[in-house]
Protein backbone atom coordinates (compact mmCIF):
# COMPACT_ATOMS: atom_id res chain seq x y z
CA UNK A 1 0.00 0.00 0.00
CA UNK A 2 1.14 3.11 -0.79
CA UNK A 3 2.22 5.26 2.94
CA UNK A 4 -0.38 8.17 2.60
CA UNK A 5 1.81 11.72 2.87
CA UNK A 6 0.58 15.17 4.50
CA UNK A 7 3.21 18.11 4.65
CA UNK A 8 3.68 18.28 7.95
CA UNK A 9 7.24 20.64 8.63
CA UNK A 10 4.32 23.72 8.63
CA UNK A 11 3.00 22.29 12.13
CA UNK A 12 5.80 21.59 13.89
CA UNK A 13 7.03 25.42 13.62
CA UNK A 14 7.07 27.77 15.74
CA UNK A 15 3.73 28.89 16.77
CA UNK A 16 3.99 31.87 15.74
CA UNK A 17 4.78 31.00 12.23
CA UNK A 18 2.43 27.32 12.63
CA UNK A 19 -0.19 25.89 10.51
CA UNK A 20 -2.50 23.27 12.20
CA UNK A 21 -2.33 19.86 10.87
CA UNK A 22 -4.05 19.53 7.26
CA UNK A 23 -8.08 18.53 6.31
CA UNK A 24 -6.35 15.40 5.60
CA UNK A 25 -5.87 14.02 9.17
CA UNK A 26 -9.95 15.02 9.80
CA UNK A 27 -11.50 13.56 6.61
CA UNK A 28 -9.44 11.20 5.00
CA UNK A 29 -10.26 7.38 5.66
CA UNK A 30 -6.15 6.56 4.70
CA UNK A 31 -4.86 8.95 7.23
CA UNK A 32 -7.49 7.77 9.75
CA UNK A 33 -6.02 4.58 9.68
CA UNK A 34 -2.35 5.98 9.51
CA UNK A 35 -3.28 7.59 13.16
CA UNK A 36 -4.87 4.80 14.31
CA UNK A 37 -1.31 3.24 14.43
CA UNK A 38 0.44 5.77 15.01
CA UNK A 39 -1.86 7.76 17.65
CA UNK A 40 -3.84 5.58 19.27
CA UNK A 41 -2.27 2.11 19.07
CA UNK A 42 1.53 2.75 20.03
CA UNK A 43 0.35 4.51 22.93
CA UNK A 44 -1.37 4.53 26.17
CA UNK A 45 -4.59 5.11 25.12
CA UNK A 46 -8.14 5.57 27.13
CA UNK A 47 -10.12 2.68 26.82
CA UNK A 48 -13.19 2.63 29.40
CA UNK A 49 -12.84 3.08 33.41
CA UNK A 50 -12.72 0.67 35.71
CA UNK A 51 -15.96 1.32 36.71
CA UNK A 52 -17.57 0.04 34.18
CA UNK A 53 -16.54 -3.56 35.54
CA UNK A 54 -17.34 -3.03 39.13
CA UNK A 55 -17.09 -6.41 40.34
CA UNK A 56 -15.20 -9.56 39.84
CA UNK A 57 -16.83 -11.61 36.61
CA UNK A 58 -18.28 -8.72 35.10
CA UNK A 59 -17.22 -8.34 31.07
CA UNK A 60 -18.10 -5.64 28.61
CA UNK A 61 -17.33 -6.10 25.05
CA UNK A 62 -15.91 -3.01 23.50
CA UNK A 63 -14.74 -1.94 20.43
CA UNK A 64 -11.93 0.29 19.93
CA UNK A 65 -11.13 2.10 16.63
CA UNK A 66 -12.11 -1.39 15.03
CA UNK A 67 -10.22 -3.52 17.10
CA UNK A 68 -13.08 -6.17 19.33
CA UNK A 69 -11.73 -5.82 23.38
CA UNK A 70 -13.01 -7.16 26.24
CA UNK A 71 -12.94 -5.30 29.25
CA UNK A 72 -13.33 -7.64 32.60
CA UNK A 73 -12.86 -7.55 36.16
CA UNK A 74 -11.24 -11.22 37.13
CA UNK A 75 -12.01 -13.16 39.67
CA UNK A 76 -9.13 -11.75 41.89
CA UNK A 77 -10.67 -8.02 40.94
CA UNK A 78 -7.66 -6.89 38.81
CA UNK A 79 -8.85 -5.61 35.22
CA UNK A 80 -8.00 -6.89 32.29
CA UNK A 81 -8.47 -6.48 28.36
CA UNK A 82 -8.09 -9.38 25.72
CA UNK A 83 -8.81 -9.31 22.28
CA UNK A 84 -12.77 -10.25 22.18
CA UNK A 85 -11.97 -13.40 20.27
CA UNK A 86 -11.23 -17.33 20.52
CA UNK A 87 -7.81 -18.27 19.69
CA UNK A 88 -9.86 -21.10 17.84
CA UNK A 89 -11.51 -19.49 14.92
CA UNK A 90 -11.24 -15.95 16.25
CA UNK A 91 -15.22 -15.91 16.98
CA UNK A 92 -16.64 -13.02 18.77
CA UNK A 93 -16.61 -14.60 22.47
CA UNK A 94 -18.76 -11.39 24.29
CA UNK A 95 -21.51 -9.95 22.74
CA UNK A 96 -23.12 -7.72 25.32
CA UNK A 97 -22.11 -6.52 28.45
CA UNK A 98 -22.99 -9.30 31.75
CA UNK A 99 -21.00 -11.06 34.56
CA UNK A 100 -19.56 -14.42 33.99
CA UNK A 101 -20.15 -16.44 36.27
CA UNK A 102 -17.40 -19.10 35.73
CA UNK A 103 -16.09 -19.44 32.64
CA UNK A 104 -16.09 -17.48 28.94
CA UNK A 105 -17.43 -20.12 26.53
CA UNK A 106 -16.87 -18.77 23.20
CA UNK A 107 -20.24 -19.28 21.24
CA UNK A 108 -19.01 -21.94 18.50
CA UNK A 109 -17.24 -24.52 19.58
CA UNK A 110 -17.30 -23.98 23.31
CA UNK A 111 -13.54 -23.20 23.92
CA UNK A 112 -13.30 -21.47 27.14
CA UNK A 113 -11.43 -19.24 29.04
CA UNK A 114 -10.97 -18.48 33.01
CA UNK A 115 -11.64 -14.77 33.84
CA UNK A 116 -7.59 -14.40 33.56
CA UNK A 117 -7.56 -15.59 30.12
CA UNK A 118 -6.25 -18.77 30.10
CA UNK A 119 -7.78 -22.19 28.15
CA UNK A 120 -9.41 -24.26 30.02
CA UNK A 121 -11.41 -26.70 27.71
CA UNK A 122 -11.45 -27.71 24.16
CA UNK A 123 -13.90 -29.68 23.85
CA UNK A 124 -14.07 -32.80 21.26
CA UNK A 125 -10.74 -30.80 20.35
CA UNK A 126 -9.35 -34.91 19.83
CA UNK A 127 -12.69 -36.09 18.53
CA UNK A 128 -16.34 -37.14 20.04
CA UNK A 129 -15.52 -36.87 24.06
CA UNK A 130 -12.04 -36.26 23.41
CA UNK A 131 -10.71 -32.71 25.01
CA UNK A 132 -7.47 -32.72 24.25
CA UNK A 133 -4.79 -33.22 21.50
CA UNK A 134 -1.28 -33.02 21.74
CA UNK A 135 -1.09 -30.21 19.14
CA UNK A 136 -3.69 -27.91 21.17
CA UNK A 137 -1.23 -27.00 23.78
CA UNK A 138 -4.03 -24.87 26.05
CA UNK A 139 -1.16 -22.85 28.16
CA UNK A 140 0.00 -21.39 24.78
CA UNK A 141 -3.46 -20.40 23.28
CA UNK A 142 -4.81 -17.89 26.37
CA UNK A 143 -6.59 -15.04 25.53
CA UNK A 144 -4.95 -12.21 23.63
CA UNK A 145 -3.95 -9.67 26.24
CA UNK A 146 -4.03 -5.87 25.70
CA UNK A 147 -1.37 -3.98 27.82
CA UNK A 148 -3.48 -2.09 30.19
CA UNK A 149 -3.36 0.59 33.23
CA UNK A 150 -5.68 2.16 35.80
CA UNK A 151 -4.71 5.28 36.32
CA UNK A 152 -7.35 7.53 37.85
CA UNK A 153 -9.79 5.09 37.42
CA UNK A 154 -9.42 5.18 33.16
CA UNK A 155 -8.62 1.70 31.74
CA UNK A 156 -5.75 2.85 29.56
CA UNK A 157 -4.69 0.22 26.91
CA UNK A 158 -0.93 0.10 25.02
CA UNK A 159 -2.28 -2.05 21.62
CA UNK A 160 0.87 -2.52 20.19
CA UNK A 161 2.72 -3.68 23.59
CA UNK A 162 6.42 -1.61 23.03
CA UNK A 163 5.33 1.72 24.59
CA UNK A 164 7.24 2.89 27.83
CA UNK A 165 5.66 1.52 31.15
CA UNK A 166 3.19 3.37 32.20
CA UNK A 167 4.27 4.87 35.28
CA UNK A 168 7.60 6.17 32.69
CA UNK A 169 5.13 7.68 30.05
CA UNK A 170 2.97 9.49 31.94
CA UNK A 171 5.42 10.26 34.74
CA UNK A 172 4.85 13.65 34.20
CA UNK A 173 1.17 14.07 34.90
CA UNK A 174 1.24 12.33 37.48
CA UNK A 175 3.61 14.10 39.21
CA UNK A 176 1.86 16.97 38.47
CA UNK A 177 -1.28 15.58 40.33
CA UNK A 178 -0.09 13.81 42.92
CA UNK A 179 -1.64 15.37 45.47
CA UNK A 180 -4.76 13.55 43.84
CA UNK A 181 -3.34 10.55 44.23
CA UNK A 182 -6.35 9.63 46.56
CA UNK A 183 -9.74 7.24 46.18
CA UNK A 184 -11.68 8.38 43.39
CA UNK A 185 -15.54 7.27 43.96
CA UNK A 186 -17.20 7.02 40.91
CA UNK A 187 -20.80 9.02 41.10
CA UNK A 188 -22.48 5.99 39.61
CA UNK A 189 -25.22 5.90 37.23
CA UNK A 190 -25.88 9.95 37.51
CA UNK A 191 -22.60 10.56 37.22
CA UNK A 192 -22.02 9.31 33.31
CA UNK A 193 -23.00 10.22 30.48
CA UNK A 194 -22.15 10.02 26.60
CA UNK A 195 -22.05 12.94 23.83
CA UNK A 196 -22.30 11.75 20.18
CA UNK A 197 -20.36 14.20 18.14
CA UNK A 198 -19.62 14.51 14.47
CA UNK A 199 -16.06 15.44 14.51
CA UNK A 200 -12.82 14.10 14.55
CA UNK A 201 -11.38 12.64 17.91
CA UNK A 202 -8.54 15.41 17.61
CA UNK A 203 -10.58 18.56 17.20
CA UNK A 204 -12.23 17.51 20.80
CA UNK A 205 -8.78 17.82 22.18
CA UNK A 206 -7.66 20.67 20.59
CA UNK A 207 -11.18 22.70 21.86
CA UNK A 208 -10.13 21.08 25.20
CA UNK A 209 -6.84 22.33 25.44
CA UNK A 210 -7.53 25.92 25.46
CA UNK A 211 -9.18 28.65 27.07
CA UNK A 212 -9.41 31.03 23.86
CA UNK A 213 -12.83 30.37 23.61
CA UNK A 214 -14.56 30.29 26.92
CA UNK A 215 -15.98 33.71 27.30
CA UNK A 216 -17.31 33.19 23.78
CA UNK A 217 -18.88 29.24 23.95
CA UNK A 218 -19.37 29.29 27.52
CA UNK A 219 -20.49 33.07 28.87
CA UNK A 220 -21.97 31.34 32.08
CA UNK A 221 -18.63 30.46 33.18
CA UNK A 222 -17.37 33.37 32.33
CA UNK A 223 -19.12 35.12 34.66
CA UNK A 224 -16.54 34.16 37.20
CA UNK A 225 -14.08 32.63 35.85
CA UNK A 226 -12.64 34.76 33.68
CA UNK A 227 -9.92 34.70 30.93
CA UNK A 228 -7.64 36.00 32.98
CA UNK A 229 -8.09 33.99 35.86
CA UNK A 230 -6.61 30.70 33.34
CA UNK A 231 -2.98 29.58 32.62
CA UNK A 232 -1.42 27.29 29.79
CA UNK A 233 -0.68 23.92 31.10
CA UNK A 234 1.91 22.06 28.45
CA UNK A 235 3.88 19.47 28.48
CA UNK A 236 5.35 19.08 25.14
CA UNK A 237 4.68 15.27 23.86
CA UNK A 238 2.73 14.51 26.97
CA UNK A 239 -0.13 16.55 27.32
CA UNK A 240 -1.78 20.06 27.34
CA UNK A 241 -4.13 21.68 28.56
CA UNK A 242 -5.96 24.57 30.95
CA UNK A 243 -5.95 25.67 34.78
CA UNK A 244 -8.17 28.21 36.79
CA UNK A 245 -7.21 30.28 39.76
CA UNK A 246 -11.15 31.10 40.20
CA UNK A 247 -12.40 27.38 41.03
CA UNK A 248 -15.95 28.08 43.02
CA UNK A 249 -17.62 24.52 45.07
CA UNK A 250 -20.93 23.62 43.90
CA UNK A 251 -23.22 24.58 46.21
CA UNK A 252 -26.61 23.25 47.07
CA UNK A 253 -29.95 25.17 49.04
CA UNK A 254 -28.68 24.76 52.47
CA UNK A 255 -25.36 25.66 51.17
CA UNK A 256 -23.63 22.14 51.58
CA UNK A 257 -20.56 21.33 49.51
CA UNK A 258 -19.09 18.24 47.96
CA UNK A 259 -16.62 16.85 50.71
CA UNK A 260 -12.83 17.79 49.83
CA UNK A 261 -10.20 15.27 48.39
CA UNK A 262 -8.20 15.04 51.71
CA UNK A 263 -4.96 16.72 52.52
CA UNK A 264 -5.07 18.01 48.51
CA UNK A 265 -3.34 21.19 49.80
CA UNK A 266 -4.75 24.98 50.12
CA UNK A 267 -3.22 25.95 47.04
CA UNK A 268 -6.37 23.93 45.52
CA UNK A 269 -8.86 25.88 47.56
CA UNK A 270 -9.67 27.91 43.90
CA UNK A 271 -7.95 26.45 41.33
CA UNK A 272 -8.41 23.61 39.02
CA UNK A 273 -7.21 21.92 36.36
CA UNK A 274 -8.21 20.31 32.71
CA UNK A 275 -5.29 18.15 30.95
CA UNK A 276 -5.99 16.75 27.66
CA UNK A 277 -3.50 13.59 28.05
CA UNK A 278 -2.21 12.32 24.75
CA UNK A 279 -3.72 10.80 22.76
CA UNK A 280 -7.49 10.89 23.58
CA UNK A 281 -8.07 11.33 27.13
CA UNK A 282 -9.68 14.71 28.89
CA UNK A 283 -9.03 14.99 32.56
CA UNK A 284 -10.13 17.23 35.25
CA UNK A 285 -9.10 18.01 38.89
CA UNK A 286 -10.65 20.16 41.38
CA UNK A 287 -10.38 20.35 45.22
CA UNK A 288 -14.00 18.02 45.30
CA UNK A 289 -14.81 16.31 42.38
CA UNK A 290 -12.80 15.17 39.12
CA UNK A 291 -13.88 14.04 35.88
CA UNK A 292 -12.40 11.73 33.14
CA UNK A 293 -13.57 12.00 29.41
CA UNK A 294 -12.78 9.36 27.20
CA UNK A 295 -12.66 10.03 23.48
CA UNK A 296 -13.69 7.08 21.29
CA UNK A 297 -13.08 7.62 17.69
CA UNK A 298 -15.43 6.41 15.54
CA UNK A 299 -14.31 6.99 12.10
CA UNK A 300 -12.58 10.27 10.60
CA UNK A 301 -15.87 12.30 11.47
CA UNK A 302 -17.61 10.82 14.10
CA UNK A 303 -16.71 10.19 18.00
CA UNK A 304 -18.21 9.31 21.09
CA UNK A 305 -17.27 10.87 24.60
CA UNK A 306 -17.87 9.19 27.32
CA UNK A 307 -17.87 11.46 30.81
CA UNK A 308 -17.30 10.05 34.01
CA UNK A 309 -17.44 12.13 37.55
CA UNK A 310 -15.73 11.12 40.33
CA UNK A 311 -15.92 12.50 44.24
CA UNK A 312 -13.81 12.28 47.32
CA UNK A 313 -16.74 9.77 49.14
CA UNK A 314 -18.61 6.64 47.99
CA UNK A 315 -21.69 8.32 49.47
CA UNK A 316 -21.83 12.27 48.31
CA UNK A 317 -24.94 13.91 48.14
CA UNK A 318 -27.28 12.55 45.12
CA UNK A 319 -28.86 16.48 44.66
CA UNK A 320 -25.89 17.79 44.11
CA UNK A 321 -24.31 14.84 42.14
CA UNK A 322 -27.12 15.61 39.55
CA UNK A 323 -26.55 19.15 39.91
CA UNK A 324 -22.81 19.17 39.34
CA UNK A 325 -23.83 16.43 36.57
CA UNK A 326 -25.91 18.47 34.23
CA UNK A 327 -23.62 21.77 34.91
CA UNK A 328 -20.70 19.81 33.38
CA UNK A 329 -23.01 18.52 30.54
CA UNK A 330 -24.35 21.59 29.69
CA UNK A 331 -20.75 23.22 29.00
CA UNK A 332 -19.88 20.06 27.32
CA UNK A 333 -22.85 20.26 24.96
CA UNK A 334 -21.96 24.03 24.30
CA UNK A 335 -19.20 22.97 22.70
CA UNK A 336 -20.60 20.68 20.26
CA UNK A 337 -20.96 23.22 17.98
CA UNK A 338 -17.84 24.42 17.49
CA UNK A 339 -16.42 20.77 17.12
CA UNK A 340 -18.78 19.97 14.48
CA UNK A 341 -18.25 23.25 13.11
CA UNK A 342 -14.72 22.89 12.65
CA UNK A 343 -15.26 19.35 10.77
CA UNK A 344 -17.49 21.03 8.39
CA UNK A 345 -14.90 23.34 7.86
CA UNK A 346 -11.59 20.58 7.44
CA UNK A 347 -14.11 20.01 3.66
CA UNK A 348 -12.96 23.51 2.56
CA UNK A 349 -10.74 22.91 -0.21
CA UNK A 350 -7.96 25.53 0.74
CA UNK A 351 -7.89 25.69 4.21
CA UNK A 352 -4.07 25.29 5.43
CA UNK A 353 -4.51 24.10 8.66
CA UNK A 354 -5.06 27.41 10.30
CA UNK A 355 -3.22 29.34 12.36
CA UNK A 356 -2.41 29.84 15.81
CA UNK A 357 -2.90 32.85 18.87
CA UNK A 358 0.93 33.09 19.74
CA UNK A 359 -0.57 33.49 23.51
CA UNK A 360 -3.75 32.11 23.82
CA UNK A 361 -3.75 28.95 21.71
CA UNK A 362 0.04 27.49 22.47
CA UNK A 363 -1.43 24.11 24.33
CA UNK A 364 -3.29 23.22 21.23
CA UNK A 365 0.24 24.00 19.19
CA UNK A 366 1.44 21.54 21.48
CA UNK A 367 -1.03 18.98 20.81
CA UNK A 368 -0.73 19.33 16.93
CA UNK A 369 2.93 19.57 17.38
CA UNK A 370 2.84 16.01 19.00
CA UNK A 371 0.45 14.33 16.43
CA UNK A 372 2.94 15.71 14.06
CA UNK A 373 5.60 13.72 16.00
CA UNK A 374 4.16 10.52 15.95
CA UNK A 375 3.76 10.44 12.29
CA UNK A 376 6.80 11.65 11.52
CA UNK A 377 7.87 8.63 13.54
CA UNK A 378 5.50 6.23 12.16
CA UNK A 379 6.74 7.26 8.87
CA UNK A 380 10.45 6.80 9.31
CA UNK A 381 9.54 3.14 11.32
CA UNK A 382 7.51 2.52 7.72
CA UNK A 383 10.22 3.04 5.34
CA UNK A 384 12.74 1.72 7.32
CA UNK A 385 10.80 -1.75 7.26
CA UNK A 386 9.82 -1.60 3.68
CA UNK B 1 -31.32 -41.29 23.90
CA UNK B 2 -34.48 -41.21 25.33
CA UNK B 3 -36.93 -38.86 23.77
CA UNK B 4 -37.75 -37.00 26.97
CA UNK B 5 -34.55 -36.27 28.02
CA UNK B 6 -33.37 -34.97 24.15
CA UNK B 7 -36.75 -32.93 25.07
CA UNK B 8 -36.25 -32.02 27.92
CA UNK B 9 -32.65 -30.49 27.02
CA UNK B 10 -34.06 -28.39 24.17
CA UNK B 11 -36.46 -26.71 26.52
CA UNK B 12 -32.84 -25.92 28.80
CA UNK B 13 -30.90 -24.77 25.62
CA UNK B 14 -33.99 -22.30 24.25
CA UNK B 15 -34.26 -20.98 28.29
CA UNK B 16 -30.71 -21.41 28.41
CA UNK B 17 -30.56 -22.83 32.23
CA UNK B 18 -27.43 -23.98 32.34
CA UNK B 19 -28.28 -25.64 35.71
CA UNK B 20 -30.69 -27.87 33.74
CA UNK B 21 -27.91 -28.63 30.96
CA UNK B 22 -25.21 -29.45 33.69
CA UNK B 23 -28.30 -31.89 34.86
CA UNK B 24 -29.42 -33.26 31.49
CA UNK B 25 -26.14 -33.85 30.21
CA UNK B 26 -25.10 -35.68 32.67
CA UNK B 27 -27.90 -37.48 32.99
CA UNK B 28 -27.67 -38.51 29.34
CA UNK B 29 -23.91 -39.44 30.41
CA UNK B 30 -25.42 -41.96 32.26
CA UNK B 31 -27.91 -43.62 30.00
CA UNK B 32 -25.05 -44.78 27.90
CA UNK B 33 -23.46 -48.09 27.57
CA UNK B 34 -20.98 -46.98 25.69
CA UNK B 35 -17.79 -44.77 27.26
CA UNK B 36 -17.62 -42.95 24.53
CA UNK B 37 -20.82 -41.65 24.35
CA UNK B 38 -21.02 -41.07 27.44
CA UNK B 39 -17.81 -38.85 27.57
CA UNK B 40 -19.75 -36.89 25.02
CA UNK B 41 -22.67 -36.07 27.00
CA UNK B 42 -20.23 -35.62 30.05
CA UNK B 43 -18.01 -33.33 28.60
CA UNK B 44 -21.26 -30.94 27.64
CA UNK B 45 -22.37 -31.02 31.42
CA UNK B 46 -18.39 -30.21 32.38
CA UNK B 47 -18.23 -27.29 29.42
CA UNK B 48 -21.40 -25.82 31.27
CA UNK B 49 -20.45 -26.41 34.99
CA UNK B 50 -17.67 -24.40 34.08
CA UNK B 51 -19.89 -21.66 32.40
CA UNK B 52 -21.66 -21.50 35.02
CA UNK B 53 -18.99 -21.45 37.69
CA UNK B 54 -20.75 -24.40 39.27
CA UNK B 55 -18.81 -26.40 41.57
CA UNK B 56 -20.25 -29.92 39.67
CA UNK B 57 -17.06 -28.79 37.39
CA UNK B 58 -14.39 -30.33 39.52
CA UNK B 59 -16.74 -33.50 40.03
CA UNK B 60 -17.08 -33.72 36.22
CA UNK B 61 -13.65 -32.77 35.34
CA UNK B 62 -12.33 -35.81 37.13
CA UNK B 63 -14.50 -37.89 35.41
CA UNK B 64 -13.50 -37.25 32.04
CA UNK B 65 -10.00 -37.36 33.32
CA UNK B 66 -10.40 -40.39 34.51
CA UNK B 67 -11.31 -41.81 31.54
CA UNK B 68 -8.42 -39.93 29.38
CA UNK B 69 -10.40 -37.47 28.18
CA UNK B 70 -9.62 -34.27 30.17
CA UNK B 71 -6.41 -32.49 30.81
Amino acid sequence: MTQPITDLSSVCANVEQANGLPNAHYIDPTIYAEEKQALLFSQWAGLAVAADVPEPGDAVPLNFVGMPLLLIRDKDGDVRVFQNICRHRGMILVEEPRKIEGAIRCPYHSWCYSTKGDLVATPHVGGPGQNTHDAIKRNELGLIEVRSHVWRDVVWINVSGDAPAFEDAMSDVMHRWREFELPLYHGGHDSRFTLEVNTNWKLAVENYCESYHLPWVHPGLNSYSKLEDHYHIEQPGQYSGQGTLVYRQLTNENGETFPDFEEVGSRWNEQAEYIAVYPNVLLGTHRDHAFAIILEPRGPEHTIEHVHLYYSVPDSDEGLRMRNSQLWKTVFEEDIFVVEGMQRGRHADQFDGGRFSPVMDSPTHCFHHWVADKIATHRSLAKAAE
Amino acid sequence: MRNDLHDRMLSAHEARDRIALIKLYAEAADSMNDIDASCFFLTHAYVFALEAGSPDAKVLHARLKQHGREA
